[in-house]
């Protein structure tokens, strides 16, 4: 799991980068996000798990608010794309992007939930509902995007010789 | 006969709860060991960025100050520099006129402009919408301190909250978190300006009856301690009375932009009496 889990942090960092240096402050996405959502799809599941906890002390350790909220928030990802993997079949793309909509809009309620226990802000304050729906609508509407990335991360680490536990083992005749 | 994975995920729920609960109730004791898990992710991460925007802040200079408008954009970026200057001037006139008229006799001209500073460089923001953050390449290394303020050529930008040993997060004053004692430059009322997230702050608890308009300058009071007295918050861009309860409803956007910072001054006098941790 070392592996995978090294070459997604360095995607999830590269993806923060991005976000710092180019999109801010013009665009917001929850890139991050929906990294660890179309993570949680796959087989394993220790792997978006640390995967969360990576992130979310990244961008906890960038935020003012208290550490633990967004590393909590990638937690509620996970759980979600655990909870869309065993009840429904994502198999189509646009499926997929309808479950990190969902996933998106939980988080959303858990982060709003959070920030108010913690009185750091009002329960949805409506000067911010606009752009929070914005962005939870972009980020969703990226997740096809985001499937290929995982999709492709996956193949590259296969082809260096990374197998998933869910993978069938390689034939091996008796004899040779 | 018991399935060896049947109790693995309400294990796994109860370990994940109990994990954030831990952190965030560590994180609101200001756990020390939190934050050297916060210093060391920035020092890791923030490199990175560091660097990046040094490659594309050179790429950038290279083809705006060579290839486009040699010359010209220079002179523009005097020009602006003069101006903000003159700006700021004119505010300091606008407050040393101010007293005057109220017979003070003796003006600190040195308080207010030859502060100790430490020039920094924004290498970082928080990229989410929860929190307005930035990350400065100064740290306690520079003897960065919690507490202290943060200036920009237009205003204040914000204080020190956390640091690390060589960069320094800086809470912007339109972080939810944020509050400082401010008045209204043309009235003298004073009230408190809290951040309210995106780019607005609101001045808080001054009266329906005090008098305050679109287009005053808030400045920041000196009382607390926190930033010094006379330097700019921002302008009254909306004042409503006719909302329900006692004070009025007043929204302040900042002098500075906020969100495009480049170079920032931390000043090492004004300091907030934070516990050591």
């Amino acid at each position: 799991m070392i592996a995978p889990l090294i070459a997604f942090s360095l995607v999830g960092l590269i993806i923060f980068y991005v976000q710092n240096l180019v999109l801010f402050p013009y665009i917001h996405l929850r890139l991050l996000a929906l990294l660890v959502f179309y993570v949680g799809l796959r087989p394993s599941l220790g792997l978006p798990l640390a995967l969360g906890l990576a992130l979310g002390c990244l961008q906890d350790s960038y935020a003012t608010t208290p550490f633990g909220v967004h590393l909590g928030a990638s937690l509620v990802l996970v759980a979600m794309a655990r909870y869309f993997r065993r009840r429904l079949l994502l198999q189509q793309l646009g499926f997929q992007a309808v479950a990190s909509l969902v996933a998106l809009a939980v988080q959303e309620v858990y982060l709003q939930f959070v920030t108010f226990m913690l009185s750091y802000q009002p329960l949805f304050p409506h000067d911010l509902t606009g752009v929070h729906t914005m962005e939870i609508l972009g980020t969703a509407a990226l997740g096809p995007l985001m499937h290929l990335l995982v999709q492709g991360m996956e193949d590259s680490l296969r082809r260096l010789g990374w197998r998933p536990r869910s993978d069938p083992m390689p034939y091996q005749p008796f004899g040779e | 006969m018991h399935q060896p994975g049947r109790y693995r995920t309400p294990l796994l729920l109860a370990l994940t709860l109990l994990l954030v609960f831990t952190v965030l109730s560590l994180s609101l004791k200001s756990s020390p060991a939190l934050r050297k898990v916060q210093g060391l992710v920035v020092s890791m991460t923030a490199p990175g960025l560091e660097g990046l925007e040094y490659v594309g802040r050179s790429a950038k200079q290279l083809w705006l100050g060579y290839f486009y408008l040699v010359g010209v954009r220079r002179q523009n970026a005097e020009l602006q520099r003069q101006l903000e200057e003159f700006k700021q001037r004119e505010v300091h006139f606008q407050e040393a006129e101010q007293a005057l008229t109220r017979l003070e006799t003796l003006l600190d001209l040195k308080r207010q402009v030859a502060l100790p500073v430490i020039g920094a460089r924004v290498i970082a923001y928080d990229p989410t919408l929860w929190s307005r953050a930035a990350i400065i390449n100064q740290g306690k290394a520079q003897g960065v301190k919690e507490g202290l303020p943060v200036l920009a050529p237009q205003g204040i930008v914000g204080r020190i909250v956390g640091i690390y040993p060589e960069y320094a997060k800086v809470m912007l004053i339109v972080d939810r978190k944020s509050s400082a004692d401010a008045m209204v430059q043309r009235t003298r009322i004073r009230g408190m300006l809290k951040g309210k997230g995106g780019n607005r702050c609101s001045l808080e608890f001054v009266p329906k009856n005090a008098d305050v308009q679109v287009g005053d300058l808030v400045l920041a009071s000196g009382l607390v301690g926190l930033y010094p007295k006379g330097l700019v918050f921002g302008k009254v861009t909306a004042a409503n009375k006719k909302n329900p309860g006692v004070f009025q409803e007043i929204e302040v956007s900042p002098n500075v932009d906020l969100s495009t910072l480049e170079e920032v001054l931390v000043v090492k006098v004004a300091t907030l009496a934070f516990p050591e941790p």
